[in-house]
């Protein structure tokens, strides 16, 4: 069935529906509103985190090894971002949901299929919104990093980008949900309920399954904060890049699938399962990657670079047992400064946690409770030590190398700024809400009526 | 807006070979059925009037056979051609009912926006804003629109796509008699202008006005088809109006 008319729907442009798109999202007032909270909330944390890293600095004027812990990263951007975060977590879904849910309530949704896109460019369309609306919601933050920079601070490129590109992921990861949520839902409060059980509840998760083996863990990698703290670390993991990705994709097929009202609930539901299959096998995929890089400035990552190269070198597989319960803060050192460490660097490592499934009450009878045991080459050694300066020269004697010498010159010196956040004050309680209200007006304001209309249309 | 002296009152010229044609088409809701075996034919620019009471399957008729509803069985075929839920939307458009579509933005954005999809020139926007009397409310949101104008926005927007057959949902409602004949007359250009259109009427008085055959519609079922004349012979009752008619045959 091809007729002239089958033709000129077949040529629809994109341009039209991705104004649609924007105009919806710019229009509502859950952008502007959002942006009115997130101003003063990001201003805050920026003033306070400037103010702290402020009275550090002073503290570490005379004192090169307390300047060395001064990083912007932690001090400033995280703390900051961080409201962002909480904001994109608790106050973008009513954004991102608006972009589909008011077109459900409305019914504006069955004019919309029957337009010449295909599904999934009607969502290709919505997540694009989203997008900029994320982007939109990114600007006091960012200003903060000008500001940052106009009052003398430092900025290190890699860490920082890697950081905004971490909120990207979450935002639209928060956003896909939404436009899921919204999907399946009926009215935008259903919708927003759904959304915030995933945002929410990936903060129960944090807190109940914190530190637990097994399973549990496995469960916790799927919080969504998980997604965020890797990049605050200065990492850019290539697993977890393709883990939110393929989720981001996975939610955004979901709200395809299910939003043309004309398509069988059991074809969804088959579509569905398929869809939760391919995203659960890049999952699976995903979780085999290790290659990460550390994109911090301070290299905290990773083992310092004499030793990385040295490590580099060694091509048997190592096995480290580690006698700790996962709870045991010992453990948690351990991870954070040898094994996560080891991982990034050495192409074959296997952790086995012979504690696992016991407490750290339950254990300390045990001898061996304590003992991290390295088995390289066919020899092991032990150590009760959590630190890189004792685990690294019985790894390099259980491979026979020599341990190497220190490079001179490559340590991080740290950024210290003496500097008040008073003066960020009137921006982000004054002048930038004046300019988000200015800029809402604007959106309000009627769009032109082409004169050939007003010429020869005449009244009726 | 121009308003045309009368409407024809005799309609029962020869017409085109079917265009559409829906074969058995049956929905349920739970144990509720909403269409039972539902078969009929659409011919080439004619207005098929839809009739039936509140509850009769009108809407959901229209909607199965858009491809907007999922119909538990049942066929739609083009010029003979079997036609996909996809392929639908490239030959139907379904107008439903009661809809304020965006209503946050302005008239003419909305307008805008179907225009630009389908490539109308400002030209072909301007003189359907003309036709359906637009041009006062352009300027507002779609929310401030009073009922009247908000339909006459739907029907703008139908007038801007395309597609050979129109579906519309109770296309009259919301307006005054007066407006109801404007209306009816930009009905029937659209037909003499080659397209073909299904109006869900329940107003059997407006129907017998604007519409070339009838699809009488109870209960989900069908219960007759055909011109005035055709439905008149039907029932016996030659000097019959189509109240008397939908009344004898349902």
């Amino acid at each position: 069935m091809r007729s002239p008319d089958t033709i000129v729907v077949a040529r629809a442009r994109l341009h039209p529906l991705l104004a649609k798109e924007l105009w919806d999202v710019l229009s509502g007032r859950a952008l502007w509103t959002m942006l009115l909270i997130l101003c003063p909330f990001v201003g805050y944390s920026f003033f306070q985190a400037v103010s702290l890293y402020g009275e550090a600095s002073s503290a570490a004027r005379d004192s090169p090894t307390l300047a060395s812990g001064l990083s912007p990263l932690d001090g400033v951007f995280v703390p900051t971002f961080g409201a962002l975060y909480l904001a994109v977590t608790l106050l973008f879904p009513f954004v991102a949901i608006r972009a589909l849910g008011r077109e459900k309530e409305s019914g504006a949704l069955r004019l919309l299929v029957q337009l010449p896109y295909r599904v999934p460019t009607l969502i290709a369309a919505k997540m694009t919104a989203i997008s900029v609306a994320w982007l939109i919601s990114l600007i006091p933050a960012l200003s903060a990093l000008v500001i940052w920079a106009m009052l003398g601070g430092h900025l290190y490129a890699p860490e920082t980008l890697n950081l905004l590109f971490g909120q990207l992921l979450y935002g639209l990861l928060v956003g896909a949900i939404a436009l899921f949520a919204a999907s399946i839902s009926e009215g935008s409060a259903t919708a927003a309920i759904v959304t915030l059980a995933f945002t929410i509840g990936s903060w129960v998760l944090d807190f109940a399954l914190a530190g637990q083996p097994g399973l549990l863990e496995w469960i916790l990698r799927l919080s969504l904060t998980q997604t965020l703290r890797t990049f605050e670390q200065g990492l850019l993991s290539i697993g977890l890049l393709l883990g939110i990705v393929a989720a981001i994709c996975g939610f955004a097929a979901l709200a395809a699938i299910w939003l043309h009202p004309g398509v069988p609930p059991h074809t969804k539901l088959i579509r569905s399962i398929a869809s939760v299959a391919i995203v659960a096998a890049v999952f699976a995929f995903a979780t085999q990657i290790r290659t990460s890089l550390d994109l911090t400035e301070d290299r905290r990552n990773s083992f310092p670079a004499a030793d990385q190269r040295a490590l580099a070198e060694l091509r048997e597989p190592l096995l480290i047992t580690v006698h700790l319960a996962p709870e045991d803060p010992r453990y948690v050192d351990l991870r954070r400064n040898v094994l996560a460490k080891l991982e990034r660097v050495l192409p074959r490592v296997t952790i086995r946690l012979a504690a696992a499934g016991q407490s750290v009450v339950g254990s300390t009878s045990d001898d061996a409770y304590g003992e991290i045991e390295y088995s390289y080459g066919g020899r092991s050694a032990k150590t009760r030590s959590t630190s890189h300066r004792e685990a690294l020269p019985l790894l390099y004697g259980l491979a026979g190398k020599p341990i190497p010498t220190p490079v001179v010159g490559e340590d991080y010196p740290g950024y210290p700024l003496v500097t008040s956040g008073q003066a960020v004050l009137p921006w982000f309680f004054g002048a930038f809400p004046l300019l988000i209200v200015m800029a809402w007006w604007w959106t309000c304001r009627a769009p032109r009526i082409p004169a050939r209309f007003i010429e020869e249309g005449g009244q009726p | 807006m121009t308003t045309s002296a009368a409407i024809p009152s005799d309609r029962t010229a020869v017409y085109a070979p079917d265009l559409m044609q829906v074969a058995g088409l049956t929905k349920r809701y739970g144990d509720q059925r909403a269409l039972s075996d539902v078969s009929l034919d659409v011919r080439a620019c004619e207005i098929l009037g839809l009739i039936g009471p509140n509850g009769a399957g009108k809407t959901t008729l229209l909607e199965s056979i858009a491809g907007i509803l999922p119909a538990d069985a049942g066929r739609v075929l083009w010029q003979g051609t079997s036609l996909s839920y996809a392929d639908r939307r490239e030959v139907i458009f379904y107008l439903p009912d009661g809809l304020r579509p965006w209503d946050d933005q302005f008239a003419t954005r909305v307008v805008w926006f179907f225009a630009a999809v389908y490539g109308r020139s400002e030209n072909d926007v301007a003189k359907i804003i003309r036709s359906v009397g637009l041009l006062p409310v352009l300027g507002k949101r779609v929310a401030a629109l009073s009922k009247g104008y908000g339909r006459r926005l739907m029907l703008a927007l139908a007038l801007l796509t395309p597609h050979p057959l129109l579906l519309m949902d109770e296309p009259f409602d919301g307006f005054d008699l007066r407006q109801t004949r404007e209306i009816m007359h930009v009905l029937r250009d659209v037909a003499a202008g080659g397209r073909t259109l299904v109006l869900a009427i329940h107003q059997l008085i407006d129907a017998e006005r604007v519409c070339d055959r009838f699809v009488l519609l109870a209960d989900g079922r069908l219960r007759g088809v055909g011109t005035l004349d055709e439905l008149r012979t039907q029932t016996g009752q030659p000097l019959a109006g189509l109240e008397d008619v939908f009344l004898a045959l349902t």
